[in-house]
């Protein structure tokens, strides 16, 4: 996929799904492959987001839905991303790391959880501290330190305004870069630098308080 | 090593300077760990994927579940798998689409619905649960019919005169058996 976004702009690198979306294209049943790829990354941010597992599996399973059906119309909107963005096409260890059918997947989930979020407003939901326990190790006195750095680190994050610990999440949930971000929160690089430095600070502060 | 490289120099440029920021950040990387479904949902979603792929390999829509709760509509009527292609139809169309949006995980899909008139040629079981709920009456009735025998004696002429016999054949019998045991002669 080389494409120049804007005068002077170096070429944007191959997209890194290409062969997969290509092959996907060709056959739906190759899908599959990008299915078990971002499986974990979309049904993580839906259960970040939700803080309820079967809230997320039924995010995760329209997310997926969609993104099937929506498979032949995907490049014209990789396209539109690309010509109303130039991020691709920049220098930086950003470009290296774009997949435009992971954001374009992102952005599904994104309006998917946002709608799910919309629809649950008010129902009582489980805490997420039970997503330490799924990567708690065997012994006793390390999984309770664990889960307390966890509760005291998503404590932090849950008391973030919503566009930063969606940008929390996806930078260290989903170890997105900050262009795919942007991309995904519809906000320009500059704009996810700073949620990120104003969120990382109040996670800081919080942190240091709860230490104290 | 690479990564985290890359993701610090991405950071806003004061991070160097900010060690509290530096540790929240490295706090974040380790506690908010990636979270996996079950295999049982990787897998069965893997499977509606697939039936999805083989409808639009076929030039179909793929079915996508609604995220909009609908209330249930009073009434409605469950379909019931049926052996007569007819009603096969109708249970497939019959699903409504409503109680789809409300059970996504219950969602007809397309292999559920591709499933459905193979689930309803298959030999169903009547007589058992017929047979069992027969017998169960059947007793039921019978005790019933006992009790209330026992409790309502009949008031005819016929069933005075079948007591008075019943009572003095019996009254004799005793009689009898009680002056054998004592040795009596009459």
């Amino acid at each position: 996929m080389l494409s120049r976004a804007k005068e002077g702009a170096r070429p944007a690198r191959l997209d890194r799904d290409r062969g997969l979306v290509e092959a996907a294209r060709r056959d739906p049943a190759c899908f599959d492959a990008l299915y078990r790829k971002y499986l974990a990354q979309v049904y993580s941010y839906a259960y970040y987001e939700l803080r309820d597992h079967h809230a997320a599996e039924d995010a995760t399973e329209r997310v997926f839905m969609q993104a099937l059906a929506g498979l032949p119309k995907f490049e014209e909107r990789v396209d539109d991303f690309i010509a109303s963005r130039s991020v691709t096409t920049e220098s930086g260890p950003d470009s290296a790391e774009i997949s435009t059918f992971r954001v374009w997947l992102f952005r599904i989930a994104h309006n998917v959880v946002a709608n799910e979020r919309r629809r649950d407003r008010g129902r009582i939901v489980t805490p997420l501290e039970e997503a330490a326990e799924l990567s708690a190790p065997d012994d006793v006195a390390e999984s309770a330190a664990a889960r307390e750095a966890f509760s005291a680190a998503w404590h932090a994050v849950a008391r973030l305004p919503q566009d930063r610990r969606r940008a929390i999440i996806l930078r260290f949930v989903d170890e997105m870069s900050t262009a795919e971000i942007a991309a995904i929160l519809g906000r320009s690089e500059g704009a996810v630098r700073v949620l990120l430095h104003r969120a990382l600070r109040s996670v800081a502060d919080d942190l240091r308080a709860h230490l104290s | 090593m690479a990564a985290d490289q890359r993701r610090v120099s991405e950071f806003p440029v004061d991070v160097d300077m900010d060690p509290a920021i530096r540790l929240a950040a490295r706090e974040l990387r380790a506690d908010l760990v990636r979270v996996h479904p079950s295999f049982r949902f990787e897998e069965a979603l893997a499977a509606r994927l697939a039936a999805g792929a083989m409808r639009l390999r076929a030039g179909l829509r793929v079915e996508i579940a609604e995220a909009e709760v609908v209330p249930a509509t009073p009434g409605t009527m469950s379909p019931f798998p049926s052996h007569s292609p007819a009603a096969q139809g109708d249970a497939v169309t019959a699903m409504s689409p409503a109680a789809a949006r409300t059970e996504p995980q219950a969602a007809p899909s397309a292999s559920a619905l591709r499933r459905l008139p193979e689930m309803a040629a298959r030999q169903s079981r009547p007589l058992i649960v017929g047979g069992v709920g027969v017998a169960s009456a059947a007793i039921s009735i019978g005790a019933v019919y006992v009790a209330w025998r026992h409790s309502h004696p009949a008031s005819g002429r016929m069933g005075r005169a079948a007591r008075t016999a019943h009572g003095r054949a019996s009254s004799r019998r005793r009689t009898g058996v009680i002056n054998g045991i004592l040795g009596v002669v009459s």
